[in-house]
């Protein structure tokens, strides 16, 4: 049976969803696109209903999503919830419904590029996990891991460089070259890190896409024959990582600290713990 | 990023919140009065955040799109819009920021159609800590006594209408209503709201209200602006 990373959605069944969720992750140009399009035709060719689905394509905020990053009138909080948004409207009227009716669900990002993207605009870590335990753990999360030196022809020579690609929002630098190669090298160290905490299985994006393709096919198959009820390796990892069973796990934060004050009536609560600790990884404030 | 409680900051926020016909949006108005009055650089800071993030829910909710997870969500993203456009810079500035409507609504009112209470003070967490958080607190029947005087029946989500509580929009309301002052009542000790008996006379409120207030400005006397 499916679960959530710990916060259940109202009316969200979780009983009956019998098709497979697969998430291809990895940061801007690695070619995700190419292999989606590619996984697309193969498992309809195989017989399997597909949806492919991607970040602010959702009927309820995308088009605003859109429209905001043009004017790029957004702050940092309010654009990571806008995208948050996004997802919660596209799990529970895409993702929730195309798996209980049994179709392989394959979907651009997922809620770690999320929070790779707002961890490196500097947004509290525990935060940035916690508001997203809402989301379907998937059965399989693929990432296409392509170093810095990969990813800089690929920008110049396709697209050329984006302005939130190159994180321009985010240091004051009129060189978007510059920009491009902190923001990636920043976002490459947060997804280093959260592909160990939920257990993605990293794929090499540097070889032909033919090659990566034959790795995902080879990956994707193992999801789709594992019996029900009975856990791939992978699937029982990722069910650790936000569980807290591992010891490693981040915790859900307690409630909000909001009736202690420095300074006033230290309770017994058991939140107080949780608030000095806040406190004393607090640095001091610029 | 800052959690709650933790914002250093030198302005006042006051903030009122109840259910509506509490008459809280009257009391807000008169101590604004008052302040500007006192030659406070006062500031009375409105739901009005990004034209988009308006447009989105306005949209959401003309068309009944929201579930109770995108309604949570699109709610927060405004408010966290108004957060880092507004409140913070103002009370940076030294204001003092009146706020009609807090975290408190959404925790009340989002609990009410089953969201998670815990991820609920998550999401919020880059909220500024109120200087004063109100509550006023009346029985329900005479809010809705209130309301019915005031204007003809209650909107689809005001009511909790998306809940299937009823068919009838006043027995939806009711029903609603009541579960938000639940809510409401479980956050007084959680987040020490003041609480203000709505039922009194409206000057007898305002005049609780005020001599708070005033207790809190004291200590700040750079705030004054010229009278």
């Amino acid at each position: 049976m499916k679960e959530t990373y710990g916060v259940r959605l109202p009316g969200l069944r979780l009983d009956d969803l019998v098709g497979k969720l697969i998430v291809i992750e990895g940061t801007d140009g690695v070619g995700r696109s190419t292999q989606i399009h590619l996984l697309k035709e193969w498992l309809e060719q195989q017989g399997h209903a597909v949806l492919d689905t991607g970040l602010s394509r959702s009927g309820l905020v995308g088009k605003s999503i859109r429209r905001a990053k043009e004017g790029h009138t957004l702050g940092r909080i309010t654009l990571s919830l806008f995208y948050t948004t996004d997802f919660a409207d596209r799990l529970e009227n895409q993702i929730v419904p195309a798996l209980r009716a049994g179709f392989v669900v394959l979907t651009d990002r997922y809620i770690y590029s999320l929070m790779a993207r707002a961890m490196v605009r500097g947004l509290d870590p525990a935060w940035v996990r916690n508001i997203h335990r809402f989301a379907l753990k998937p059965d399989a999360v693929f990432y296409l891991r392509a170093s810095l030196e990969e990813l800089i022809p690929r920008a110049v020579f396709t697209r050329g460089f984006d302005y939130w690609e190159s994180g321009m929002d985010l240091y004051s630098t009129e060189d978007m070259y510059d920009s491009f190669r902190r923001y990636q090298t920043a976002l490459l160290e947060q997804f280093d890190q959260l592909a160990e905490e939920f257990h993605f299985r990293v794929i090499d994006a540097k070889p032909d896409p033919q090659v990566i393709f034959e790795q995902l096919r080879e990956g994707i198959l193992r999801v789709l024959v594992a019996p029900e009820g009975v856990k791939t390796e992978e699937a029982k990892a990722a069910t650790v990582a936000l569980t807290g069973t591992a010891t490693e796990a981040p915790k859900l934060e307690l409630p909000l600290v909001a009736v202690v004050e420095p300074g006033e009536q230290a309770s017994d609560r058991a939140g107080d713990s949780v608030v000095d600790r806040r406190k004393k990884a607090q640095s001091p404030a610029p | 990023m800052k959690r709650y409680g933790e914002h250093r900051i030198p302005g006042r926020l006051f903030i009122v919140e109840g259910i509506d016909g509490s008459g809280k949006s009257t009391q807000l108005m008169l101590l604004h009065q008052w302040l500007k009055a006192e030659g406070y650089g006062v500031v009375f800071s409105e739901w009005n955040s990004s034209p988009l993030v308006k447009d989105t829910t306005k949209r959401g909710k003309k068309k009944q799109l929201l579930t109770p997870a995108t309604f949570s969500l699109i709610h927060a993203t405004d408010f966290s819009d108004r957060t880092e456009h507004n409140i913070i810079p103002l009370l940076k500035a030294g204001a003092v920021v009146l706020c009609d409507r807090y975290i408190f609504t959404a925790f009340a009112r989002d609990a009410s159609r089953g969201m998670d209470a815990v991820w609920l003070r998550e999401l919020y967490a880059f909220a500024v800590k109120p200087t004063i958080a109100f509550y006023f607190r009346v029985p329900l029947e005479v809010a809705m006594k209130r309301i019915n005087d005031a204007r003809a029946g209650f909107k689809f989500y005001e009511a909790g209408m998306d809940l299937g509580l009823s068919e009838d929009p006043d027995e939806s309301f009711r029903l609603f209503q009541g579960r938000i002052l639940e809510e409401y009542d479980k956050m007084i000790p959680e987040f020490g709201l003041t609480v203000i008996d709505a039922t009194l006379p409206i000057e007898a409120q305002q005049q609780q209200m005020r001599s708070l207030v005033l207790a809190k400005l004291t200590q700040a006397r750079q705030l004054r602006v010229a009278p």
